[in-house]
């Protein structure tokens, strides 16, 4: 079936919230019923007609054409269906996912996937700080699903990560995996200073580690029976991945300031 | 102006009216149906219900602990009202407050939880409350100039110069007592604290601190009683402590907060169960008590409270969870976010306790409407609160989605009685006026305040009082159709008791030797307060 494509004519003069735009809420509703809808957050008015040039089709899936860092809210608590993103987003693409594919090919700004509960979201570019993680108050941050970047991160990534699995292909800014409640972050290239910085348990996979927090205790290599069941799962997904787990890997267990049953993996 | 309600039905329990007449307001207040003029604005309130504006006697809306629940709770101002722009929504804010409270007939709303050395902070927030009047009540209890004056046995007139001082300097209406010595014996490491346990290092028992609070209230003349929130809150059969507290007061007058918490026994399989039957017999059975009930209502909520004690042991339940408990100067204070839930069993016995208490306490004038807000609602359940009141039916269509085995100690299920308007307007307007000492307001005599609510009857109650159909505050025409329609300031209510100046001498030295600041850190000074004339004067009998 035919996407609905949403071309966007021109960069938005303010920042925009998307929530509106997500394939359960469009379901069955017409091109004009779609242009009518408003997404401004000023006193300014601006709907979807002013802003887009609307291509019908079926809502299950979504294509934009075009993108910029001032569309927030892309995919927010989107269940099922499909949204892609020729281009970046700003703050909070995927926050509440719980369903579905959400795939951004440009840049993706802050609090991208922020508590999202299952479904996908893959990332081509870079993603802001704070990936995965609950806006202040929350108490826990992603729960479930699979948020795949292909580029870097910026600081906090994966903050109260509580279940799901993190995949990072680029770099990450300091304190990845801080306060990780449970769950898996793995991280391919550079990582910044203290990572699972007050994790109480999960895994954290770094394939270049730095120096780790006196707190996190050296329990020697293993060869992980789980770790190679996982890597054949991430095969698909990102073969770097499925490399890394595959091998023999220290184990650092921590973080022991918190409940120090988590653990930080890399290779041996 | 001369404004004219045409044609509503009047309840007026304090002037003994329930009648369909007209009401005249000229310049801010009621007045006798002038001769030969006419009005310059009529409203035409024929099948509406004309009461004075409702006065909330027990409702946290300002202070530090409130402040500390705001901070805490982030997300709550994000959800508040979805689809709106976030930062307008900000959960309880003080322009919230005053918009939400007028829009339901309230027109004055006291803060009963006060600490001193808060107070400016809290007045300055009252400040920002539009539309309605505002008071709040001073904690004593746990201070250690009071505890040390108990210990070393000084004279009643001693304790009554420092309360006296306090709520001077503090702009209080009334004394309140958070669970009396519990306070300090927590630092001490006590995890529980009773009416006949003894604070250490002051020596002194907290019914004997309770007494001598109340015994400085009657001697100071201050029309409120001293207002009580008990020890043991929450605990299983903590109905004993209730009623020994009751029995303590000996015959003198006694308020006590939030009665519900209080109304638990410890039978059943749970070793929880609703012990409000007995509770209110008590109560009945002694004249001198006035109480409110702090209802609970199944939703999500904040505990916010200064008995420190009780909201440390709370911490483990809370929901989400997180809080913050501080040990401060004298009673601290815990913040404990809670969900109270439908199919939980504590909390459906919570629930029934509550309903049986205002439904089992025969005098509607000694039990007052709350819902301890926000502790055990928010108090924007109050209007489905007044349905369960009114309608036995929907408290039956209520207690059927609760857990049966909750109500099977309760005596909730075979309580036939409904309140109706009349009983409904003293409980929130006459009674409370006459608890407060208030002349001017609760009620719809000539010379009153013109704080007028008007309602639609509807066969929805929750629907009726939670959009008030004409508001008057001061005269003023401030809601319509349950909206806003003009914003004022109101004042915040106060008394002021006459005392010993040598005390301000001894708070001199004590305050500069211990804390090397000045005694009246905390004053409020009018000058301070935004608005112009800020205060308005309770009197002290003579």
């Amino acid at each position: 079936m035919k996407p609905l494509v949403l071309a966007l004519e021109q960069e938005p003069d303010q920042r925009l919230d998307l929530s509106p735009l997500c394939p359960h809420l469009l379901e069955g509703k017409s091109a004009k019923e779609i242009a009518e809808i408003e997404l401004q957050t000023t006193r300014e008015k601006v709907t979807v007609g002013d802003l887009f040039h609307i291509r019908a089709g079926s809502a299950q899936t979504i294509r934009f054409e075009g993108g910029s860092t001032r569309l927030d809210n892309i995919g927010f608590e989107m269940k099922s269906g499909e949204i892609v993103v020729e281009g970046d987003c700003g703050k909070s693409v995927g926050r509440n996912l719980s369903g579905g594919n959400l795939i951004v090919a440009g840049d993706a700004g802050p609090f991208a996937g922020s508590c999202m509960s299952g479904g996908r979201l893959e990332i081509w570019g870079d993603a802001g700080d704070f990936l995965g993680a609950p806006l202040e108050g929350e108490m826990e941050g992603m729960s479930g699903g699979l948020l795949i970047l292909r580029g870097s991160a910026g600081a906090r990534a994966g903050d109260r990560l509580r279940r799901g699995t993190i995949l990072i292909e680029g770099s990450a800014g300091d304190y990845p995996g801080s306060r990780m409640i449970a769950g898996t972050l793995i991280l391919l290239g550079e990582c910044g200073v203290l990572p699972g910085y007050l994790m109480r348990r999960g895994t954290i996979v770094l394939a270049n580690p730095p120096a780790l927090a006196p707190t996190f205790v050296d329990c020697g290599v293993h060869s992980l029976a789980f770790a190679s069941v996982f890597s054949r799962l991430l095969e698909p997904e990102s073969r770097a991945a499925a490399k890394l787990l595959a091998g023999p890997l220290n184990r650092f267990a921590g973080d022991m300031a918190a409940l120090g049953k988590g653990e930080i993996l890399y290779p041996a | 102006m001369l404004i004219l309600l045409k044609g509503g039905r009047l309840i007026d329990p304090l002037n003994a009216r329930d009648e369909i007449a007209d009401l005249w307001i000229e310049d801010g207040r009621i007045v006798a149906p002038p001769q030969g003029r006419q009005p310059d604005q009529t409203h035409d309130v024929a099948g509406k219900i004309v009461m004075a504006g409702a006065i909330d006697i027990h409702s946290h809306i300002a202070g530090g602990n409130v402040n500390t629940a705001r901070l805490l709770l982030p997300e709550l101002h994000r959800t508040a009202r979805p689809g709106e722009l976030s930062l307008a929504t900000a959960k309880w804010s003080t322009f919230e407050t005053g918009n939400i409270y007028a829009a339901m007939g309230f027109t004055t709303v006291v803060e009963p939880a006060v600490a001193p050395h808060q107070a400016l902070q809290a007045h300055l927030e009252l400040s920002d409350i539009p539309i309605i009047d505002k008071a709040t009540l001073t904690v004593l209890g746990n201070d250690d100039f009071l505890l040390s004056l108990l210990r070393d046995g000084e004279g009643p007139a001693a304790i009554a110069d420092y309360v006296a001082a306090t709520l001077a300097a503090s702009n209080g209406l009334g004394l309140k007592c958070i669970n009396a010595g519990g306070a300090t014996a927590f630092k001490y490491n006590a995890r529980t604290f009773g009416l006949d346990d003894v604070v250490p290092f002051y020596d002194v028992a907290s019914r004997k601190i309770l007494e001598a609070l109340q015994r400085a209230i009657q001697d100071l003349k201050v029309p409120h009683p001293l207002h009580v929130h008990c020890n043991n809150l929450g605990v299983p059969g903590n109905v004993s402590t209730a009623i020994a507290t009751i029995e303590a007061a000996r015959g003198l007058p006694l308020h006590l907060a939030h009665l519900q918490f209080y109304g638990y026994g410890d039978e059943g399989d749970h070793g929880f169960s609703s012990a409000a039957a007995a509770l209110a017999a008590a109560v009945n059975a002694a004249p001198n008590v006035s109480v409110d009930v702090g209802q609970v209502m199944f939703q999500q909520t904040v505990t916010i409270s200064s008995d420190v004690l009780r909201q440390f042991n709370g911490v483990s339940s809370a929901k989400p969870r997180k809080s913050v408990i501080y040990d401060g100067d004298a009673n601290g204070g815990g913040i404990v976010p809670y969900l109270y839930r439908e199919s939980d069993f504590v909390n459906a016995v919570q629930w029934a306790c509550g309903l049986e208490l205002f439904l089992l306490i025969n005098d509607p004038w000694r039990v007052f409407f709350t819902t301890d807000h926000p502790n055990g609602a928010p108090f924007t359940a109050y209007p489905d609160v007044f349905a369960l009141l009114m309608s036995r039916e929907a408290r039956a269509e209520a207690a059927a989605r609760v857990p049966q085995d909750a109500l099977a100690h309760s005596t909730l299920p075979s309580i036939a009685r409904e309140y109706n308007l009349n009983e409904i307007a003293i409980m929130t307007r006459a009674a409370p006026a006459k608890l407060f000492g208030f002349k001017d307001r609760g009620h719809l005599g000539e010379g009153g305040i013109a704080d007028v609510a008007v309602y639609s009857p509807d066969k929805d109650i929750a629907k009726m009082f939670r959009a008030a159909h004409l508001v008057f505050k001061d005269g003023d025409l401030v809601v319509r159709d349950g909206r806003v329609a003009h914003y004022r300031w109101g004042k915040a209510l106060k008394v002021n008791p006459g005392y010993d100046k040598a005390i301000d001498r001894r708070l001199a030295g004590y305050y500069e030797r211990h804390f090397g600041v000045s005694h009246n850190m905390f004053a409020v000074p009018e000058h301070i307060l935004p608005h112009s004339d800020p205060f308005q004067e309770v009197a002290c009998a003579q």
